[in-house]
């Protein structure tokens, strides 16, 4: 089994669970029997103190601390980009280095690639070494199919999510270094205009307890604006289908699915939903699910553990005023 | 101003994937027998594409669909669109699986587009083996700003390209100077339009223009390789079993309700 380091860019507000990619890589490491690495990087060094006990907690058995004072507040990929390179050329020329999943990470994971020449493996599920080659494992065709991948190369770049079940912590204290980089930054990135949000903003669903998602079979924003106010009484967040934000019913934002948000609450509220496997890949595997669906065949009932059978328009007004009243 | 949209196309995601596999001795998927349709991100970007060409009289939009002959008729849809130019780029055996080949053969085909592309815009997965790691490998590889999940884009009067996603909980607007590749994400202000009837019918007669990918496009061992495909349930959950909660529907609702009032007690406990 060849080095598996987490790289964890720390400060970012776009990424949800930046130690996802810690405690992933301490689960491939642990299946190999061996130990994860993590370089944690962020602007000030006095930031990691915190982190350097999460990577801990997730399993790293060695950290390493990197600081840059010339990262801006808000990074840009472009600046974590410049950063990680330097490390990843300066600390380590080969072996599997795992970014947390979303947005943010899978670019970094594939632009990386590139800039090191290394082989970008996307958004993995699982990576196990045969000898020398690493197998990987990932989602195709919306999460309906998964492809297994080879190769020889010694440097691979991936993005992962928080495993199910966590490994075993990396016995006693971590070995920690710390480093302070020095290397040129873009300089001539103009910073990105931020949208005044909305009064009437939605809350995001990752990271809610609870999560009211609709589907197509909402029919409309009417539908949406109960599924608000549910979500409301429930101190939850509303998430949606594709189809759904296609209509224009929700925002891109609230999007749960392969290509959206993954979501991983308590309990998800699943309303007109079908149950594509497309949107099944958005929500936790630990996640309960509790289904409305006027169609008995749903697919959505073979993986709720409660399910009514009626239209939504029969269920949320009663649902919501019973709510209140209580 | 040229704007090059690439198209992957998917297989109708309402077809079952039962029998997908490998093609003997080929590291290819064997899709036979299933019908393939433009992604719900294939169609943002294009559409992105067309605005931006209805907006402006000096973009010159290209459309660029990836794929082998079985395609064709997937471009004769994009065609019906009316782009200033549509063409297919690859042949039977184009594969997507090794992102460092990919982005080879991508870089030819924006190449076989326009030779200075101020505007490439894709879907932010590419196809059904992408997980949204061909965009930022592209721009990457070809040195172009890059700029990910944009769910609208126009053109700013000072050249630049004025780009807006949604990064983290906040909305960005980035200005980027040309040349620039955005992947975009689907949005309500994106949903591909109709295609007037007389484009489809026109679109049906027209001839397909393809291009095959230059030598140089293929070469080089593939750094990834595709070693087995197959369709996969979704995982087990709830021990598989849901109860249907029965009865008259108030107390169907009551039941849920109550259960729902337990979770809340349970959180602001």
């Amino acid at each position: 089994m060849r080095r598996v380091c987490a790289l964890v860019p720390l400060g970012d507000p776009a990424i949800a669970d930046p130690f996802a990619a810690v405690a992933a890589a301490a689960a491939v490491a642990a299946r190999g029997g061996g130990q994860a690495s993590a370089i944690l990087l962020a602007r000030e060094a006095r930031r990691g103190d915190a982190a350097l006990a999460q990577a801990a907690r997730e399993g790293a058995a060695e950290i390493l601390r990197a600081a840059h004072p010339a990262l801006p507040e808000a990074p840009q990929a472009e600046h974590l980009l410049a950063a990680f390179a330097h490390l990843l050329r300066t600390e380590a020329r080969d072996g599997l280095f795992i970014l947390p999943a979303g947005p943010v990470g899978e670019e970094l994971a594939a632009r990386l690639a590139l800039r090191l020449d290394a082989v970008p493996l996307g958004r993995c599920t699982d990576i196990a070494w045969e000898g020398r080659t690493l197998l990987a494992r990932r989602p195709a065709y919306g999460g309906r199919a998964e492809a297994r991948l080879a190769t020889e190369a010694t440097l691979c770049l991936a993005a992962m999510r928080r495993p199910a079940a966590a490994a075993a912590p990396a016995g006693g204290a971590p070995a920690v270094r710390a480093v302070t980089l020095d290397v040129a930054l873009p300089g001539d990135l103009e910073p990105p205009g931020v949208a005044e949000p909305a009064a009437d903003a939605p809350r995001r669903p990752e990271g809610a307890r609870i999560v009211v998602a609709g589907g197509r079979g909402m029919g409309g924003a009417e539908g949406f604006a109960q599924l608000r106010e549910l979500a409301a009484l429930l101190d939850g967040a509303v998430g949606a289908s594709l189809p759904a934000v296609d209509a224009g019913w929700a925002a891109v934002a609230q999007q749960v699915g392969q290509s959206g948000a993954f979501v991983a609450p308590e309990l998800y509220l699943a309303f007109g939903l079908s149950g594509t496997a497309q949107h099944l890949a958005g929500i936790g595997p630990g996640t309960r699910i509790v289904a409305v669906n006027p169609d008995p065949e749903a697919e959505i009932f073979r993986v709720a553990e409660l399910g009514l059978v009626a239209p939504w328009q029969e269920v949320l007004p009663r649902l919501i005023g019973r709510l209140r009243r209580a | 101003m040229q704007v090059v949209v690439l198209l992957a196309g998917v297989v109708d995601p309402k077809w079952r994937l039962d029998r997908l596999a490998l093609r003997p001795g080929a590291a290819l998927v064997d899709e036979t027998g299933l019908p393939r349709r433009l992604g719900p991100f294939d169609e943002a970007a294009l559409e992105t594409a067309l605005k931006l060409r209805d907006a402006d009289p000096a973009v010159r939009a290209t459309a660029v669909l990836v794929g082998g002959p079985e395609d064709d008729a997937l471009l004769r849809a994009v065609s019906a669109f009316r782009p200033h130019r549509a063409f297919r780029f690859g042949g039977a055996a184009t594969s997507l699986w090794d992102p460092r080949a990919a982005v080879r053969l991508l870089g030819a085909a924006v190449a076989a587009a326009a030779e200075r592309p101020d505007l490439v815009l894709m879907g932010r997965e590419f196809g059904d083996g992408d997980d949204g790691t061909l965009p930022p490998a592209l721009a990457e590889a070809r040195g172009w700003r890059f700029c990910g999940l944009a769910h609208a884009v126009t053109l700013a009067g000072d050249g630049t390209v004025a780009l807006r996603r949604m990064r983290g909980p906040r909305e960005e607007i980035l200005r980027l100077r040309p040349p620039v590749l955005a992947s975009v994400t689907n949005d309500r202000g994106n949903r591909l339009r109709h295609p007037l009837l007389k484009h489809v019918m026109l679109a049906r007669r027209a001839p397909v223009e393809a291009i095959a990918p230059p030598p140089e496009a293929g070469e080089g061992a593939p750094a990834l390789a595709l070693r087995g495909i197959a369709a996969v349930p979704p995982p087990p959950r709830g021990g598989g079993a849901c109860r249907l909660l029965t009865g008259p529907i108030e107390t169907q609702v009551e039941e849920l309700a109550t259960l729902l009032r337990r979770w809340r007690a349970v959180g602001e406990g």
